[in-house]
């Protein structure tokens, strides 16, 4: 008897009704995906997923599993017969393989015509293994060396002693995608992770400001995005050409003013390319007052150009977290590399903290921005960031 | 799209005689060296043949001086360093190198004085970016056992009168003299037999990257860094690249047969890029006029000079910029900082170094890119 099959528990999934169905298929779709390198049997049913993994070594197996979103739980089990001198004899060869003396065993019984309650299979199958075990065991309720899990289905009895946390949220794709400005900085990476894990797609955006701005940061973000590509497998990144656009503001507009103005034509290209794209919204890595054009007021003023929706999933986390997270999914150590992003070149000494909207809609009307904005969005290019591969269209040049 | 490539000091491209014969060795000579069957022997003997082909095109007997083939000059810069430290450390504990070193002279330096307890005297430069001889004078006493200065300044070409330097270090005969000569050979001339050890790689020259060698006097004995199979006098284990080693060979003959003819072609480009910086107001040249003829260094003071690297190359200019961070991540050149400049123009320098086939249209229209961008882009 071993653990030979990884119990899959859904997360919030338990609060959707008549969706329920499609939420399970799409993780099916998604788990499927994850380990398909493995070519392993699985199998759904109402309240799990079911991965065999025949004589696979779980490990790499559960690690990859920790990376899909919509999995509340993770347990390796092993399934036998219903009849309780089967499930006991189950229990004693795995409970011997474990390290430990004492044990604890805890039933659930979603089968409620089974003969014997909750409390009368644990007992029964404790009895057993205390009568049979060839080394001494003994029970401890509180704090168990090794806890078994008796799960009696319908179907069959699952048995387990190891249980993992998953990622939780929604299965990729049951909810949408968004459209992500992505600067290469530390803070945007943990958004669309935090985006990602809810089980929103995303697309990326990037203003690119050449010369000013240096070619290898698409490597950099290339690099960042393959990170990311563990929570979804294929992530398409729009190179924006923002140089005109960023040169025509610092000539027009008041330095205090250009962070703010500049975040207000980014927010029109990037609602540009998410309605070309089918986006349902925007997303950003900012988060209240960290800096001049994140607080409150700037927010507001930023977001006077669009009653498209944007998401700011950090918008309340400390720089400290959102850095350990940065940290735990692998972007942090290449988000700190030292290339200069559209918002650092030219910074203003005084950025306005608390801007105006009427001062920022008289400077607008000094150029002629609709039409750098057009261009903007018509002159994208795409690279696809998927796993193991970076897909770039031959440059127009 | 034209596509200038004046970035020579850092690579070039591979000789294309080189490059077919790296082919053609590689399918015919396939062989490991150590192996003891006729196909090992002749690679062997091939190997053997670079060796003395190697010496030769620098002038030094084999019967005294030995070459150790490498990955390349970095490897080299730290095995003659730390080997040579390593191996006479009950002579002494003073170590002698420059404040523009290479960052694999630099940094090997720094390891042997912070890891393992030498005494490290670092010598400035003039602002010329030259070691004055009075400063190594100065500091020499019989407690040192290694100095290490380069021929050439990769940032700036800078020269170093090796021969003069040399005659000092071999006063005391408990030191030794090594010599980072990277940017030097096939481009200036060296005293290579007043040297002790000296490091340098093929693809400065016309050779592949992933080959380097050290050349030293046979009666230097060293600690090997890498510890594997007695290949390459037990200094260096690994299966060697024969047909890299080879085709280095080549690449440093083919280099020091035209010595003369680049070196002319050179000077003259020189002279023309530094005419026309000379009327462009904001460029403040940092190379010495006597220094190498293969390198233009120079800095902005209005704009960014990685801004303007980046639109030349996107204009199909392509030429460098300082790539070292200071501790703040701030891109800054310490060898321009020794030299006594600003820190405003330490990081914002150009380097330009033309290989052979640059023209004097190919500097001009260097000079037209760069002339555009600075009237089109944002000052700093």
């Amino acid at each position: 008897m071993k653990f030979d099959t990884v119990m899959i528990h859904f997360g919030e999934l338990s609060t959707k009704g008549a969706n329920r169905k499609l939420f399970i298929q799409q993780l099916l779709h998604n788990v499927r995906v994850a380990i398909k390198r493995y070519g392993l049997l699985t199998k759904a049913d109402r309240d799990h997923i079911y991965v065999y993994l025949g004589e696979e070594d779980p490990t790499p197996i559960l690690e990859r599993l920790r990376e899909v979103s919509g999995i509340q739980r993770l347990s390796l089990v092993a399934k036998t017969g219903k009849d309780i001198g089967e499930i006991g004899a189950a229990a004693l060869s795995l409970i011997e393989k474990e390290a430990g003396s004492t044990f604890k065993i805890e039933t659930k019984r979603a089968d409620k015509k089974y003969e014997l309650d909750s409390y009368g299979i644990s007992r029964a199958v404790a009895t057993h293994v205390l009568k049979n075990s060839s080394k001494p065991l003994s029970v401890d309720l509180h704090h168990p060396d090794i806890l078994l899990k008796v799960n009696l289905r319908e179907e069959a009895c699952y048995l387990s002693c190891k249980e993992y946390p998953g990622l939780g949220g929604y299965p990729l794709g049951m909810n949408g995608k968004v459209t992500m400005l992505l600067s290469g900085g530390i803070d945007s990476p943990v958004a669309a992770y935090a985006l990602l894990r809810r089980g929103i797609k995303v697309e990326c955006l990037h203003f690119a400001s050449p010369p000013y701005t240096s070619e290898a940061v698409i490597d950099k973000l290339t690099r960042i995005l393959r990170q990311l590509n563990d929570y979804q497998s294929d992530i398409r990144l729009d190179i924006v050409p923002f140089t005109k656009l960023q040169e025509a503001i610092y000539q027009n507009v008041p330095e205090p003013y250009c962070i703010t103005i500049m975040r207000r034509m980014m927010v029109r290209i990037a609602v540009g390319i998410a309605k070309k794209r089918h986006s349902l919204a925007l997303a950003t890595g900012e988060s209240i007052g960290q800096v001049a054009s994140q607080t409150l007021e700037s927010i507001d003023v930023i977001n006077e150009v669009t009653n498209f929706p944007i998401l700011r999933p950090l918008c309340t986390e400390d720089k400290v977290t959102i850095i350990d997270t940065a940290k735990r999914i692998g972007t942090y150590d290449i988000s700190i590399e030292p290339y200069e992003d559209c918002c650092t070149i030219f910074k203003p000494k005084a950025p306005k903290t608390k801007p105006h909207l009427d001062e920022c809609q008289e400077y607008e009307t000094r150029f002629d921005y609709a039409s750098m904005v057009e261009e903007a969005v018509e002159g994208t290019t795409p690279i696809f960031v998927s796993e193991g591969e970076v897909v770039e269209p031959s440059k127009s040049k | 799209m034209t596509m200038v490539y004046l970035d020579y000091a850092a690579t070039c491209p591979p000789s294309p005689a080189v490059l077919s014969e790296f082919k053609r060795l590689s399918e015919v000579s396939f062989g490991n060296a150590s192996s003891k069957h006729a196909v090992g022997r002749d690679a062997s003997r091939l190997l053997e043949k670079a060796r003395l082909g190697i010496l030769s095109s620098f002038g030094l007997n084999p019967s005294s001086y030995q070459c150790v083939f490498l990955s390349g000059a970095t490897e080299s810069n730290n095995l003659a360093i730390k080997g040579v430290s390593f191996s006479y450390k009950n002579r002494g504990k003073k170590i002698i190198t420059t404040a523009v070193e290479h960052p694999s002279v630099k940094n090997a330096f720094e390891q042997l004085k912070n890891e393992f307890g030498f005494q490290l005297i670092v010598l400035p430069v003039n602002e010329a970016g030259s070691v004055e001889p009075s400063s190594l004078e100065a500091v020499m006493d019989n407690e040192v056992i290694l100095v290490s200065i380069m021929a050439v300044n990769n940032e700036t070409g800078a020269l170093n009168d090796i021969g003069a330097l040399a005659d000092i270090v071999h006063r005391y005969p408990k030191a030794f003299f090594h010599c980072d000569v990277t940017q030097g050979i096939g481009k200036v001339k060296v005293p290579y037999s007043k040297i002790d050890l000296f490091s340098f790689s093929a693809h400065k020259v016309g050779g592949l990257k992933g080959n380097g060698a050290l050349v030293m006097k046979k009666t230097i004995r060293l600690v090997s860094l890498l510890s594997g199979g007695d290949q390459e006098l037990g200094l260096r284990g690994g299966t060697v690249d024969v047909a890299g080693a080879y085709c280095m060979h080549l690449a440093l003959k083919e280099s020091m047969e035209k010595f003369a003819e680049h070196k002319e072609h050179a000077s003259m480009l020189k002279e023309h890029l530094l005419q026309g910086l000379s009327k462009i107001d904001e460029v403040v040249v940092n190379s010495p006029l006597d220094g190498s003829p293969y390198v233009v260094n120079f800095s902005l003071r209005k704009h960014k000079a990685s801004v303007i690297v980046e639109g030349l190359s996107e204009a199909g200019f392509y030429v460098s910029s300082i790539s070292a961070c200071n501790s703040k991540g701030e891109p800054i050149s310490y060898v321009l900082l020794a030299m006594n400049r600003s820190k405003e123009d330490a990081s914002n320098s150009i380097r330009v170094s033309p290989g052979p086939e640059a023209t004097i249209e190919d500097i001009d229209a260097f000079l037209a890119a760069m002339n555009k961008l600075l009237l089109e882009v944002r000052p700093r």
